[in-house]
């Protein structure tokens, strides 16, 4: 095109191309994305409110929902992994909070080997995981191995119990909730922390007024991250958990795969989509809340 | 984001670092221990099972040492055709999304549009929904179309799993390229194709190429998807292991797999790691 030598005349043909190209550029991954996300999304939400009625019509109804919340195992299974979220989540909590401000703060050799250690799962995909776990905690692992060594009885392999997806899902979210808390500690400057303690408080009165109030989003987008994160999960609970109760992805799987019993298996996947949403929206309400307090602060 | 270096811990590195911090550091010398025996131990273990020939119960370390299993697992023709298999949706996966996503991506970081934020941020919602529940509802539309046990459906499922990172992460590439030195290129008279190879190409490459290294070990780990709408004719890697670890046929099998299959991929994410920060990593894994 460098023959059109004016910049002049060749500005309005530019003008047209340069709004339709970049279209259908960017129109190739943007519909694959419409036709394998937002449809299949919005149609099983609104397929699982449809039931056969009589004459071969189809009227809306609840009833999915109904055998789902009516049916105790699979309450149990939907139970079981709430469950599993809130300790898994409680867990990575109590390990990352102080890991991450730890790393915050300190200086030097030994917090950049930790914070390279804390990373490592990152880079160590769930199946070999998965193997990892079995053959340290499963039974006659290394953890029984070592028991066996020093004199004491084997113990209670955590493997095929709701435990198993547990400590899977904790080892592998680790890098990603220390990552989410350390960018949430950016709000926590080091003055601050060196006030407080110049004033005589402990380290607990510093955790709780002056960094956990700093943290607030951040520790709502690694619960948000997380629920979506257990309930995304199959591999680990998969190989990990026990056969009953199972953790929705498993549950999925088998509704889907084994009982073909294709409406439910989509119930139950509406049913994560309304959990994770729930979270979702909580932390977008909590940011929001938090944007006009400040603003409402700001005024008065 | 940047991420300090991983190295490994090394005994005279654990020296080092006690003689450095002189024992004042003890939550983190505490927590060098609790990681090192919690994420490194583990592996740590499958990496002696690969190599132990014959290694009984209660023993602290294998009775026999050797590569017997490695060579058992090479005659099997199972893990060729799984490991044939894995290469060829990764490869096609990887490729597709070069061609759809690349050109997709130099429009977001370099053209003005209508609707373009809007479109770029539509991304997110690849990861706005649970991913084995979207996984479900895909393969029921799939289940209508006959692509449910087809090596099209498994690349397709896949395929959709790479369209954020490579969308996102080669358009911030394309974006932060000098802008003067494409100037100075056209100014010495080169056409746009020539500025675009010898000019922009060239800068953004390492980050781009950081992008396909990730969606390429990313799809090669790829197991729910390929599980769900590939099973039973589709058999990847992922899925052998879950077979072998099932069945429980031979403890060595798994170990021997788990390195063979780690080892290349890991280094080649050491490499993504350096061009780009390690949170676009873990979202490229799967999390």
């Amino acid at each position: 095109m460098h023959e059109a030598a004016s910049p002049l005349s060749r500005t309005p043909a530019v003008s047209a191309r340069s709004r339709v190209l970049p279209l259908l550029l960017v129109a190739t991954p943007v519909l694959l994305a419409l036709w394998l996300v937002i449809w299949p999304a919005a149609e099983a939400v609104i397929l699982t409110f449809l039931v056969p009625g009589e004459g071969g019509t189809e009227v809306w109804s609840t009833a999915n929902y109904a055998r789902f919340f009516g049916d105790s195992y699979s309450v149990n299974n939907f139970t079981n992994t709430l469950w599993t979220t809130a300790v898994t989540t409680t867990i990575l909590l109590v390990i990352g909070l102080p890991l991450a401000i730890y790393l915050r703060f300190a200086k030097g050799q030994l917090p950049a080997t930790v914070q390279s250690l804390v990373m490592f799962p990152m880079f160590v995909p769930s199946i070999i995981v998965a193997y990892a776990f079995i053959r340290t905690l499963g039974p006659n692992g290394t953890v029984d191995i070592f028991l066996h060594a020093v004199g004491l009885p084997r113990m209670r392999t955590p493997y095929l119990t709701p435990w198993g997806p547990v400590i899977g899902l904790v080892w592998d979210g680790l890098p990603l909730t220390v990552l989410l808390l350390l960018s949430g500690l950016g709000n926590v400057t080091r003055p601050a922390v060196d006030a407080a303690r110049d004033v005589g408080a402990g380290w607990l009165a510093i955790l709780v007024y002056i960094i956990l109030p700093r943290m607030r989003s951040s520790l709502l987008v690694t619960l948000s991250f997380n629920v979506l994160g257990i309930f995304s999960s199959f591999t680990l609970p998969y190989l990990l958990g026990p056969a009953a109760p199972e953790m929705m992805g498993p549950f999925m799987q088998r509704t889907f795969g084994d009982l073909q019993d294709v409406g439910m298996a989509r119930t139950q996947a509406v049913i994560t989509f309304a959990v994770c949403l729930l979270f979702g929206a909580l932390y977008v309400w909590s940011i929001a809340k938090g944007r006009t307090k400040s603003a409402a602060g700001g005024k008065s | 984001m940047s991420l300090l270096s991983i190295s490994p811990p090394t005994p005279s590195l654990l020296t080092r670092l006690l003689r450095r911090t002189g024992g004042a550091d003890w939550f983190g010398l505490l927590a060098f221990i609790f990681l090192a025996s919690t994420i490194i131990l583990p592996l740590v273990v499958v990496g002696i099972w690969a190599f132990a020939e014959v290694w009984r119960y209660p023993a602290v370390l294998p009775q026999r040492f050797g590569l017997g299993f490695w060579g058992e697992m090479l005659a099997r023709r199972d893990v060729w055709a799984a490991l044939t298999t894995s290469l060829e949706l990764s490869f096609t996966v990887t490729a597709l999304s070069m061609l759809i996503c690349l050109p997709a991506a130099y429009a977001f970081g370099r053209m003005e549009f209508p609707f373009r934020n809007t479109l770029f941020l539509s991304f997110l919602t690849l990861r706005a929904f649970p991913k084995f529940g979207l996984l479900i509802v895909i393969a029921t539309i799939f289940l209508n179309l006959g692509l449910v046990g087809t090596f099209a459906g498994v690349v397709l499922i896949q395929l959709v799993d790479t369209l954020m990172y490579m969308v996102w992460i080669p358009a911030a590439a394309f974006q932060s390229v000098d802008r003067r030195l494409e100037e100075a290129a056209q100014d010495a008279g080169a056409t746009p194709l020539q500025v675009f190879w010898h000019v922009t190409l060239p800068q953004s490459l390492p980050t781009i190429a950081a992008a396909v290294i990730l969606t390429f070990v990313g799809t090669f780990y790829e197991t729910e998807g390929a599980w769900l709408i590939g099973a039973p004719t589709v058999t990847t890697m992922p899925i052998l292991m879950i077979s072998f670890i099932n069945n429980q046929l031979v403890i060595q099998y798994g170990a021997v797999l788990s390195l063979m299959l780690w080892v290349p991929s890991f280094v080649a994410l050491m490499f993504a790691r350096r061009v780009l920060g390690g949170d676009a990593i873990a979202r490229g894994l799967g999390g």
